[in-house]
């Protein structure tokens, strides 16, 4: 009884994590293809496995420049995942430790989670035109900065508030200032925290699609953008194999993170939800 | 005394996330407002002429707009809902499994660590009439395969799509507040008698409603304001069909220069996304006292 039901749900697993990852396996499969047995052999299973479109993807062009895009997203990425730590880090010392804004800045700003932030996208874009912001890397990364704010502050205030508060008044009975009680004794001790902010935020940045759409143009295009480039079709139409090997380069950062960090991001995920 | 001192090491220490939400959504924000209100173009964007209530009028007369506001809506309820009801099935029919082995779940997390508009790209392949496996498979099994992204399948598509991607989070989110139920909760109901089906569904599930509750709202919320991967794999297409809200405000701002329309509709989504969160918030603290 018990063998079969582990047996199911085993069955179970296999098919879920094969189903739900399906896109990801099959572009990978194509990916592996030489561009006559794309055509002839749909299915997924390769019989002359090559690098040759990997090779094709990392070749620049006039056109693209893959090298560029992955550059892009990597600083502004980097951007959106430390800025909202340094912003959020200071305030969230205040709301854990004195309660500050307990009331009013903390459920605004969780409360960004559910915003639509298409919401402010055409005033942005305007405010970006005359602050000489548009199609830049730090005008993207800021962007990313307020996508990430919300679950940076949460995260930053449930890992302070467990910090036991006879650790900072004793620096304080020493007279250390705020600054140096937050930098040199509450920063180190949250670090964890910090680390799984930092990577969740930018796995959520690399991620974002909407935004660079609209911000960027030539100089500062991310990867999620410049990916569908590639299925512009020139001339011969749409490279699959290429278009397949390009979309597994843009996914890896983020795939390979959260593989390696999934238990810390799992909780990056769920904070507030079962905690706010 | 102690407690002035405080308050304005408070307001330092909150200076620089205020200082920054201000600039970049509460600037914006009174933007929206005025430009809402305004006779607005391209040419005229820094002396926009007050223009009275002409922007809203006109988005509701626009089909197009119910046209999306119906898309995002049932969007937003089937996706969660089947997100949901497959994520429970999961966390709790596979829980055995990951206690025994956490790694597991990573597995099933990866699809969320994958941008869900690269998503929406591999899709264009997957499901490709002549080259991609899906419908190669079901050629070869059942003789045929539907068009995906045709008009009559298009919105199952997208529903399947995002389904899939997004149920991780609540199977996540459920699988935590399913460990965090106290075992001498089920020791108890064990002693009593009760059968795993009674078990779960008097015991457990009622203990697993507020998490249920929350994971519905942040997944109707996403699913509501969807763009990406809607976006990239049938743009505006379909006849307009699959235009969400979102890629309504986008469309109308970028490809039609109706700055006005595009305006007023975001007006509209942020008062009622307000309106929604006053309300779930106060039904929240309502439950927590009860």
């Amino acid at each position: 009884m018990s063998l079969t039901l582990n047996l199911l749900r085993w069955l179970v697993f296999i098919t879920a994590a094969l189903v739900m990852n399906f896109p990801v396996l099959s572009t990978l499969i194509t990916s592996l293809k030489t561009s006559a047995e794309i055509s002839s052999n749909p299915g997924l299973w390769v019989f002359k496995p090559t690098f040759e479109n990997y090779a094709l993807a990392l070749q620049v062009t006039e056109r693209l420049n893959i090298f560029a895009y992955l550059g892009n997203s990597l600083a502004a990425a980097s951007i959106g995942a430390v800025l909202p730590i340094i912003l959020a880090f200071p305030a969230a010392y205040a709301v854990a430790r004195h309660g500050y804004g307990r009331n009013f800045l903390l459920p605004v700003i969780v409360n960004l989670r559910t915003m639509p932030l298409v919401i402010f996208a055409i005033p942005l874009y305007m405010m970006y035109q005359w602050l000489g912001l548009l199609d830049t890397r730090l005008g993207l990364g800021l962007i990313l900065t307020i996508v990430n704010l919300p679950l940076a502050l949460m995260v930053l205030v449930n890992a302070i508030s467990e910090i036991p508060e006879e650790l900072d008044e004793a620096a304080r009975i020493d007279g250390a200032g705020i600054g140096h009680i937050i930098l040199r004794i509450i920063a180190p001790v949250c670090r964890p925290a910090l680390a799984t902010t930092a990577i969740f935020g930018f796995i959520m940045a690399w991620n974002e699609f909407l935004f660079g759409l609209m911000l960027t143009t030539r100089d500062a295009v991310p990867m999620t953008v410049g990916a569908s480039f590639f299925f512009a079709a020139a001339g011969g139409g749409v490279q699959w194999g290429v278009a397949a090997a390009v979309m597994i380069i843009a996914a890896l950062p983020p795939v390979l993170l959260g593989l390696v960090m999934y238990r810390q991001i799992s909780n990056s995920l769920t904070a507030g939800a079962v905690k706010g | 005394m102690v407690r002035a001192r405080y308050f304005n090491e408070n307001a330092v220490l909150a200076a620089p996330i205020v200082l920054f939400l201000l600039a970049f959504l509460g600037f914006p924000a009174v933007v929206d407002i005025i430009y809402s209100f305004s006779d607005v173009s391209f040419e005229n964007l820094r002396s926009p002429r007050l223009s009275g209530l002409n922007n809203y009028a006109a988005v509701l007369a626009d089909d197009d707009f119910w046209q999306a506001t119906r898309f995002s809506f049932k969007f937003g309820v089937i996706t969660a809902l089947a997100e949901c009801l497959i994520g429970l099935f999961l966390a709790v029919f596979l829980s055995p499994l990951f206690n025994k082995r956490p790694w597991l779940l990573a597995i099933l997390m990866m699809p969320m660590m994958v941008a869900p508009a690269m998503v929406g790209l591999m899709y264009r392949l997957v499901l490709h009439e002549f080259i991609g496996p899906l419908p190669h498979y079901l050629y070869l099994w059942f003789g045929d395969s539907p068009s995906f992204l045709g008009p009559d399948t298009v919105f199952t598509t997208l529903l399947v799509i995002e389904t899939l991607q997004w149920t991780p989070f609540a199977l996540l989110l459920f699988y935590m507040a399913y460990q965090a139920i106290p075992a001498e909760v089920r020791e108890a109901a064990l002693v009593d008698g009760a059968k795993s089906v009674r078990m779960f569904w008097y015991i457990e599930l009622p203990l697993m409603l507020p998490v249920l509750g929350i994971a519905f709202f942040i997944r109707f919320v996403d699913g509501f304001r969807v763009f990406d991967n809607v976006f990239v794999l049938t743009g505006s297409g379909a006849g307009g069909s699959t235009t969400s809200l979102s890629i309504y405000i986008y469309l109308a701002f970028f490809r039609s220069g109706k700055i006005g329309n595009a305006v007023a509709a975001s007006m509209i989504l942020f008062v009622v996304a307000l309106i929604l969160l006053i309300a779930l918030g106060k039904l929240r603290r309502r439950m927590a006292r009860a």
